[in-house]
């Protein structure tokens, strides 16, 4: 039985729930308004729209970095109010701390968790070879390439064992053919059965990108910017950009978009 | 008697010293930095030299200034000359360097257009250099307006011997109503300096957002600013609450390498090549000088007092232990003060906007002025709770005050420079403040803590210098210590024992010159290999 196949026969749970939600900006502007969706546990799902449109916004209202004007977000019924390592933000620069080892900076996600030392060390090792970064714990993050230290960012995720990742255009500062190798592995890596990682949410500008990754497409537009669609997508993992029904899809993302801006104007 | 009108004239001239000497500083800081760029032997002993005399404190300077001065000039003249000297010695270093910083990270884009429509030595400075040196100049006139005040108020009345020497300003007219006990006048001269130096902050915070707005290159980097602020309005921040360790730790990132210019037409470039070699020369000169009147300074003092100078030495070094101890005390609470209000600072942008004004009001008040009326009016409370410590809380204090708004800058600066996702990270893994401390604040902030510190370091000896021995600070009470080199060299001063005091200055100068060399650039060498945090970042 594949992975794919394995999360798909889980039974479908709501993780996440977004009501009504309003977001202005300090300076007036009104980013969102009344923004409803409902995400599954198991998906993989990505949020595009036009740049400028606020879609990394989105990801900072949904981790609770910031403070809707109003609506609610809940994780598991619970609202959340303010950022907690349930749901972690991986962040379009990617973050290491220069000061301390790959090891390090991966055991930092757990020191408001009140753990042993041997626990800590534990946790940090598994995530790194969770990453594929077995053998590379004493490095510090200068001495690797930007790959790698995305891959550092999302084993920390990791060892904080959240139920969500909110990923910010995780690939958007590596050279093609490491993001390339990035997106083949992250789909194993996060939805591996040894997480308790629930759902993705990925933002991001490329859609072959996001329609190599996702489950499901939200579509930002308007403005103030609303959900303007919602697509499934279930080609077969993994997917092929070469393929043609993968390219059919692409140009219908391709439409949607266009279309959708056409509403706005 | 037109007491208030001498009062605001004092006030306004000690000003005018002030911000003479900085202008003097500044300008000829463009021109000697514009040598060091040009001619690489200028630059071997120009740069050292300044590394040199801007980690000893001033005051070291300060008995061998005098005699100079006042024996070489005399007069008026040599009071006013020795005065100002003094407050130049006080301020030059920093802004210098900060030009030296800013001509050699011009991008190499502009000078190849300077290059490109052959623009003279002029049109190079006054379109290129001088624009690019702005901002970091804006950044650096805080502190220095607030150590130019410093000194000035120090040195406008000074004794030799039994031979008192001053020249009108505030500083003398307030040791002036001190000595004859009219209280009321040092509040009327209190009250104008406030005014001023309130004016004065105010019109330097304008400048350095005019400054920044206006001459700082567009260089956004893809880091995240907390607030929203992007690098532009950071260095617009920095520039409006300005730190000396600003350009410390700027000499530590990349310089331009001198690119040897191609030349196109070689003949007719080969016939100006000497003029390069002037700089060179002219510093070659300077330099033998100096040697030469080192040599014909040692070899005319007698023997004997050679001899007795060595003998007192262990004392002169038992004695700096003491001030050392004091120091580290200082330096220690500025630290804990500047983080703890640092980050309250950092975090809460309301209370930014109505303290920080408030501290640079503050830090540029001179303590000298201001400190009689504090510890007349402490004394007794402090007395009771401190008994035989009473003295030396007043010489901490007073250290305190002249000195801890270098490490709180610094190190507020290098927490608002922090890239935005740090925070973030911290929010998410929901870390306590002792965590963010240790994990990621001080770490992040390790270089600027680092020169902050060592500028607090610096400048905490001016406040020992005046603290340890304060005859008659008020009324007839006075403020002494029992062991320290800062009264020691006051009372030889004071005494006429110049040999001492210059002896003494001298040891202590190579005390920190070498403190310098070993410690503070050891810990910014790791400092700049290790804890940038903006490293951290990666962002293609």
């Amino acid at each position: 039985m594949s992975l794919n196949e394995n999360i798909h026969k889980d039974q479908i749970n709501e993780i996440m729930r977004v009501e009504n939600l309003n977001f202005t900006y300090e300076n007036g502007y009104k980013v969102f308004e009344n923004i409803n969706l409902s995400i599954n546990e198991n998906k993989f799902v990505s949020v595009i729209g036009r740049s400028g449109i606020g879609k990394s916004t989105f990801l900072r209202l949904l981790g609770g970095f910031l403070k809707p004007d109003s609506g609610n977000i809940y994780l598991r019924n619970r609202r959340i109010t303010k950022p907690n390592p349930q749901i972690v933000l991986i962040h379009q620069s990617i973050v290491t701390f220069p000061w301390m080892t790959a090891f390090e900076n991966v055991k930092i996600s757990l020191k408001s968790k009140n753990l042993t030392e041997e626990e800590e060390n534990y946790r940090a090792r598994k995530a790194l070879e969770m990453v594929g970064l077995q053998g590379f714990e004493d490095l510090y993050p200068k001495e690797m390439s930007g790959g790698m230290r995305q891959r550092i960012s999302i084993a920390r995720a990791l060892a904080a064992e959240p139920l969500m990742l909110l990923m910010d255009e995780p690939f958007a500062h590596l050279d093609e053919l490491t993001a390339e190798g990035l997106r083949q592995d992250i789909f194993n890596i996060l939805f591996n059965l040894e997480t308790n990682l629930k759902a993705v949410v990925l933002v991001s500008h490329n859609l072959t990108e996001v329609l190599e990754l996702s489950d499901e497409i939200f579509i930002l537009n308007n403005m103030p910017a609303t959900i303007v669609a919602k697509i499934e997508v279930n080609l077969p993992r993994p997917r092929n950009p070469r393929s043609e029904e993968f390219n059919r899809m692409l140009d219908q993302l391709y439409t949607y978009l266009g279309s959708s801006s056409n509403i706005r104007g | 008697m037109y007491v208030i009108e001498i009062i605001i004239l004092a006030a306004v001239v000690t000003t005018l010293r002030v911000f003479g000497v900085i202008l003097l500083s500044i300008t000829s800081g463009w021109l000697l930095s514009y040598a060091a760029i040009k001619s690489k032997i200028f630059e071997n002993i120009y740069v050292p030299l300044m590394e040199i005399f801007e980690s000893v404190p001033v005051i070291s300077f300060f008995p061998i200034v005098l005699i100079l001065f006042v024996n070489a000039i005399g007069g008026i003249l040599g009071v006013e000359l020795a005065a100002d000297f003094l407050v130049f010695t006080a301020v030059v270093w920093n802004i210098w360097m900060g030009e030296y910083q800013a001509y050699k990270t011009v991008p190499n884009e502009m000078i190849e257009v300077g290059e490109n429509y052959n623009f003279t030595l002029a049109e190079k400075l006054k379109y290129i250099y001088i624009p690019f040196s702005i901002p970091r100049l804006a950044a650096n006139l805080f502190p220095s307006f607030a150590d130019a005040f410093f000194y000035i108020t120090v040195s406008e009345v000074f004794s030799i011997g039994a031979h008192q020497y001053e020249t009108f300003g505030i500083g003398s007219i307030i040791v002036y109503f001190y000595s004859r006990n009219q209280i009321t006048y040092v509040h009327y001269s209190l009250l104008v300096m406030a005014i001023i130096i309130s004016i004065s902050v105010y019109l330097l915070r304008e400048f350095s957002k005019y400054a920044v707005a206006k001459y700082t290159i567009d260089t956004d980097a893809p880091i995240l600013r907390r607030g929203r602020i992007n690098l532009r309005q950071t260095t617009r921040v920095i520039s409006s609450i300005t730190v000396t360790p600003l350009s410390r730790l700027a000499r530590y990132y990349r310089f331009r390498n001198n690119i040897p210019e191609e030349e196109v037409f070689e003949k007719e470039e080969k016939k100006y090549e000497w003029i390069k070699y002037i700089p060179g020369v002219i510093a070659i000169l300077i330099f033998i000088v100096l040697i030469y009147y080192s040599v014909k300074l040692i070899v005319s003092i007698p023997m004997a007092t050679w001899n007795y100078l060595f003998s007192i030495t262990p004392f002169i070094i038992l004695n700096m232990l003491f001030d050392y101890i004091r120091i580290a005390i200082i330096a220690i609470v500025s630290l804990i003060f500047a983080i703890l209000l640092g980050y309250y600072l950092a975090m809460r942008k309301r209370g930014e906007g109505i303290l920080v004004p408030i501290i640079q009001t503050f830090s540029a008040f001179p303590p000298p002025i201001y400190f009689p009326i504090v510890f007349g009016i402490s004394y007794p409370f402090v007395l009771h709770y401190f008994g035989f410590l009473t003295t030396e809380i007043y010489v901490l204090a007073i250290g305190f005050v002249s000195t801890f708004y270098y490490v709180l800058y610094s190190f507020w600066m290098g927490f608002k420079a922090f890239p935005g996702e740090y925070f973030d990270v911290m929010e998410n893994f929901q870390m306590n403040f002792f965590q963010k401390l240790r994990y990621v604040i001080l770490p992040g902030t390790f270089p600027y803590l680092i020169s902050g510190i060592t500028s607090t370091i610096n400048s905490a000896w001016g406040g020992l210098m005046i603290g340890e021995y304060w005859p008659d600070i008020i009324g007839d009470k006075s403020l002494e210590v029992k062991v320290g080199l800062m009264k020691y060299i006051s009372q030889a001063t004071l005494q006429g024992n110049i040999e001492i005091a210059a002896w003494s200055s001298f040891i202590f100068s190579i005390v920190v010159v070498l403190y310098s060399l070993f410690f503070t650039k050891k810990l910014m060498d790791l400092a700049s290999k290790k804890y940038v945090a903006e490293e951290g970042i990666y962002a293609a």
